[in-house]
This record gives structure tokens, sequence and C-alpha cells, in this order.
């Protein structure tokens, strides 16, 4: 085993006496079996604590050829105190979609990490990458070739770049699914390989693709192009397992709140009730749906999968512009797209996504994320810059402006007149 | 209007030369400039191919990339710092 040196850490050490585990012990128990960058980190973190400023200097000319993301250069500026973190590159690979692994594959990578980095990994990012944890600059591209070469995978985005877009588990496993995730995120992934590699935009951009709006990669609130499975017709309904519920035979939610008694199912309290619309009722023992109201929030096929389907007509909504409170606060995405089909080879939502990017590229300021461009030049250029219809979601709350704005191009002869032919007319 | 890219790219170099005298790193879109006739896409794709010539770098924070001439520049830490003051 190789010599490591342990800095005293008394404030970091605080942390290991709650009762979850800590990510001090999983570090340091690293570092201890011979990986000398775990204890410098904790010895850099002890600092951090003591003079309550960070030691990380952020951001430099690090990456692999070619490539303008996927790694984020870190250094420390205290490398006389802890020389194997003077560099401390992160390195984002994108995750498979659905994140599924083979064990193979996860002990392969950790090796590698164990060889060329840290060993410290981190599974998921919130971007949704599995993300290696501390490496060196010469160790770059190294790596860049055994990910690519050994394991067939790509780096991930980070920086002004398509993001790596992220999906739910979907039909792989899901009966809720409406659309194929795993199928429309590897698709865009193909896509858009330049965007995702190489910095065209005013900052990131990310799409996240849930199958149904149980929404399980939150992508309505994480993502600039949210992409979420739903239906048009009717929710289907199986009146006979309907009863079985009511009759105590099936356990509401697939049974997922068993660990108590929470009494007898009451369909009217905890389903009917609990509908946001108000859109279902009981006529004797039938289960109605108004489907024109249902507004497709999954809660009563939660409660009973057996009983209720989603539709046959499937899609997707598209929302645009959510984003973390950097500028004006946190914001979800704003409803765009009620209804689109999605299937291979997905061109109506491509050259939708097109003329976004085409907007944003020209009008975005610099780090300014697609939503905070959506709020400062309105809803109305969206429909302009994209020919999408307005629709009621898109009204903020009715009667709060009484003026009509027209723009040059929808009035005969623009904004110039010919004022000698009006005085004419009109006398002055 | 399409532009021709090796035209693009020698205005994108002598842009970017010039500027970097006094800032020596720049965003993607304060490089339209360069060339107003150029849409954005023909910047990001000539700009690009620069960085893999070796005539432009990028510069990233993680979060955001900024492109610059290799051989100019502060650190990376006061370009950013710059930024944010503006
Ligand atoms: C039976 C006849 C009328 C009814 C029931 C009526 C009703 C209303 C209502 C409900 C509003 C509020 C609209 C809103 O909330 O945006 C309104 C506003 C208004 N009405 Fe009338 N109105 C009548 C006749 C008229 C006439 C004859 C005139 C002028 C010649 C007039 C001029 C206005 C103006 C200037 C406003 C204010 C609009 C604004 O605040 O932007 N109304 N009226
Ligand atoms: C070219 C024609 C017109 C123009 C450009 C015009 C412009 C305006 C403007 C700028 C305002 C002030 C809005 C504000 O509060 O910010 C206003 C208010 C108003 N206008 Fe006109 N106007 C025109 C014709 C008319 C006519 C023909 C009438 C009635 C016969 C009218 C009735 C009113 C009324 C009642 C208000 C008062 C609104 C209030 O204070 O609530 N306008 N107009
Ligand atoms: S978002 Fe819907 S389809 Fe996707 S895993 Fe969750 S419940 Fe299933
Ligand atoms: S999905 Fe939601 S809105 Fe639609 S019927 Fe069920 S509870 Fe009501």
């Amino acid at each position: 085993m190789a010599e490591v040196k342990k800095h005293a850490t008394p404030m970091c050490d605080e942390l290991k006496k709650g009762s979850w585990p800590s990510f001090v012990d999983d570090i340091e128990q690293k570092g201890l079996a011979g990986k000398q960058e775990c204890l410098d980190l904790l010895g850099q973190l002890e600092l951090s604590f003591k003079h309550k400023e960070t030691h990380w200097k952020h951001g430099g000319i690090v990456g692999v050829f070619g490539y303008g993301g996927g790694v984020i250069g870190r250094y420390s500026d205290a490398p006389e105190q802890f020389p194997s973190i003077a560099h401390f590159h992160t390195v984002r690979v994108n995750q498979p979609n659905g994140k599924f692994y083979s064990s193979a594959f996860l002990r392969k990578m950790c090796d590698i990490w164990d060889y060329r980095g840290s060993g410290m990994t981190n599974l998921h990012g919130s971007t949704g990458d599995l993300v290696m944890l501390g490496t060196k600059s010469d160790q770059l591209e190294p790596i860049f070739f055994d990910f690519t070469h050994q394991m067939s995978v790509d780096l991930g985005g980070s920086g002004s770049n398509l993001r790596t877009p992220e999906c739910c588990m979907g039909k792989s496993r899901c009966e809720w699914a409406c659309i194929d995730t795993q199928g429309i995120i590897y698709d865009l992934t193909q896509t858009f390989q330049d965007e995702l590699h190489r910095p065209a935009f005013p900052y990131k951009f990310k799409f996240k693709s849930s199958g149904c709006p149980n929404d399980c990669v939150a992508a309505i609130a994480r993502s600039d192009c949210s992409i979420i499975g739903t239906w048009r017709d009717e929710i289907r309904i199986d009146q006979a397992a309907v009863a079985a519920y009511m009759a105590g035979e099936l356990k509401p939610n697939a049974g997922a709140h068993s660990d108590r008694d929470w009494g007898k199912f009451d369909i009217q309290k905890e389903v009917i009730d609990l509908c946001p619309t108000k859109c279902m009722w009981m006529e004797g023992k039938t289960l109605k749906i108004d489907n024109r109201e249902c507004t497709r929030c999954m809660h009563c096929i939660n409660v009973m999968p057996v009983a209720l389907r989603p539709g046959v007509d499937t899609g997707a909504t598209i929302l645009m512009g959510a984003k973390a409170p950097i500028l004006d606060g946190a914001q979800i995405s704003t409803l765009v797209i009620p209804f689109i089909k999605m299937e291979p080879p997905y061109d109506e939502f491509k050259d939708f996504v097109g003329s976004i990017w085409d907007w944003w590229m020209e009008e975005g300021k610099n780090r300014e994320r697609f939503g905070e461009l959506l709020q400062r030049q309105s809803i109305q250029e969206l429909l302009r810059r994209t020919g999408l219809k307005a629709i009621p979601q898109m009204v903020k709350e009715p009667r709060s402006n009484p003026y009509v704005f027209w723009s040059a191009d929808e009035v005969e002869g623009g904004w110039k007149r010919d004022a000698a032919e009006f005085r004419k007319r009109h006398a002055a | 209007m399409a532009v021709d890219k090796e035209e693009l790219k020698r205005l994108l170099v002598e842009f970017c030369t010039k500027k970097a005298a006094f800032k020596s790193k720049m965003y993607i879109k304060d490089m339209y400039a360069a060339c107003p006739d150029a849409s954005p896409r023909e910047v990001k794709n000539a700009a690009n191919e620069l960085v893999r010539e070796g005539k432009l770098e990028f510069f990233s924070s993680g979060s955001t990339v900024m492109y610059g001439v290799p051989g100019f520049g502060k650190g990376v830490e006061e370009a950013f710092e710059e930024e944010k003051a503006e």
C-alpha cells in the first residue's frame, strides 16, 4: 500500500457523527487505502471551513482535443499544502439512457479511475452524467482514449454547450411511458453531437424527457426544453378493477404506503376529491371521467394502476425555459406545445428546436438562459420565431393588459405612411 | 447569407487578436461583430474550427465557455470576475 499522509480535520470529522453515512467517512476510507488525493481533498475542505472561503480556482483551458466541453477544470489555490490535488479536474461521462449499467462496466470504469484519477466518482450529477472526480491535465487525453475506445462511452456536456440529454427509463420498464424516452434522447444526442461537444450558445441548454407527467427526471424543473409524455384521448378504465380497489382486494398505490394502516381505501376521499380539475365522479358503481377537463396529472392512475391507464393516442407536451435561480429566481418550464407526436426521425420537433436556437443565438445575452430570454422578449416573440399558435395556457392572467401590439409586418404597408396623402384627407 | 468560411476564419482571428490586446477572453456572442453578415451558426462553426487548428482556444468555467487567443491574457479568475462586474 502506498504511503499516505492524513491531515488533521477536526471540523470535517464532526460530519461523521450524524446517523447517516457521511461522505467524510467514504473519502477518508478511500484515502487511507492509498489515495493521497482523497486525504488532501479533506485537508483542503478543512482549510475552507476555517477560512470560510473556497480554495478551488475556477475553470481554465482544460479539455480534450476537439471538444469544448466534458471536462471541468479545477485547481487548488493551496498546492504546496495539498500537492496531489493541485489539479483536480472533473470529467463528465455521457450516461446510458435510463442509466442501465452492467456491473462489469462499472468495475472497469472504477479501475480506470483508480489508475488515472482520484478514485472518487459521483453517480449521478444533477446533469445526469456519470461524474468522475479529480484528475490531472496530463491524464485527460489517455482517459478520453480509454473511455471512447475501451468503454464505448463519450464525454458529456459542460460549458456553453448542449448538456448531456437525459431521460427516465421509459418504455424499458415503465408501463406508463407514453413516448419512447430512451429512443428520443438517443436520437437527440446523436443528432446534436456538434452542439454537445462544441460551445455554440450564450449559456447551457438542457433537454430532458420523461415518459409521462409523473416526470421522474424532473424535466419540467431542470431543463430548457422539457419533453413530457402525455395522451390526448381517454384514460382507459377497467371498472372491475375499480370495484376491486373499492372492495379492498387491490392495494392502492400498488402497496407503496402499506407500511402503516391508513384505514379502508376511500375512492371519494383519496382519488375523486384530490383530482385537481374535479373531473371525476361515481355514477352508482361506475367511475366516470370527463376527459376534456382532465389535466393529465397522473394522480388517479398512480393510486389505482390496475384500474386506470393512460390513453393510447400518445405523444409529448413540450415546455421551455426551466432554470435554477441565478437571475430572477428559479423558473419552471412554460408550456409551448400541448401535444406533438414524437416518432422517429422527430423532424417536426427538431425544426422547432432549430428555430429556438436561432433566436437564442441571435438575441440571447452572454450567460442568459433560454428561459430568461423568453421572459425578456415575451411569449409573443416566441410565437413569431417559431410559428406556433397562441394558446390560452400562455396567458399568465387575463385582462391585465388592454393593448394589442402589432408588429410592422402584421400591418399592411408596415409603419411607413405617406404624410402628404394623409393630409389630403385630414386637415392639420 | 452564406459567408466564405476561410474568409470568416481570417476575420475572426484578426478581430480576436486585435481585441485580445485589451480583453483576452470573449464570448462567442462578442465575436459576431467580426463579421455581421455571418449567421451565429457560421461564426460558431468557424470559431470551433479555429480551435481545432490551435489558432483560438477554449476557456471554460464549467458553466460557460469563452474563447481566447493562445499566448494572450490573464488568469481565468480575472476574466470571469470582469464579466460578472459588467
Ligand atoms: C352597455 C354598455 C356597456 C357595457 C356593458 C360596458 C362594459 C364595460 C366593461 C365590462 C368594461 C371593462 C372591460 C375590461 O375589464 O377590460 C368596460 C371598459 C370600458 N368601456 Fe365600456 N361598456 C359599455 C359601454 C361603453 C361605451 C358606450 C363606451 C364609450 C363610448 C365605453 C367605454 C369603455 C372604456 C373606455 C373602457 C375602459 C377600457 C380599459 O380600461 O382599458 N363603454 N366597459
Ligand atoms: C388614433 C386614435 C386614438 C389614439 C392614438 C388614442 C390614444 C390613447 C392613449 C395613448 C390613451 C392613454 C392610455 C393610457 O392610459 O395609457 C387613451 C386613452 C383614452 N382614449 Fe384614446 N385614442 C384614440 C382614439 C380615441 C377615441 C376615438 C376615443 C373615444 C371616442 C378614445 C377614448 C379614450 C378614453 C375614454 C381614454 C381614457 C382611458 C382611461 O384613462 O382609462 N380614444 N387614448
Ligand atoms: S416519468 Fe412516467 S414513464 Fe417515466 S419512469 Fe416515471 S412514471 Fe414511468
Ligand atoms: S389524471 Fe389527474 S386530472 Fe386527470 S382525471 Fe386523474 S386525477 Fe383528474
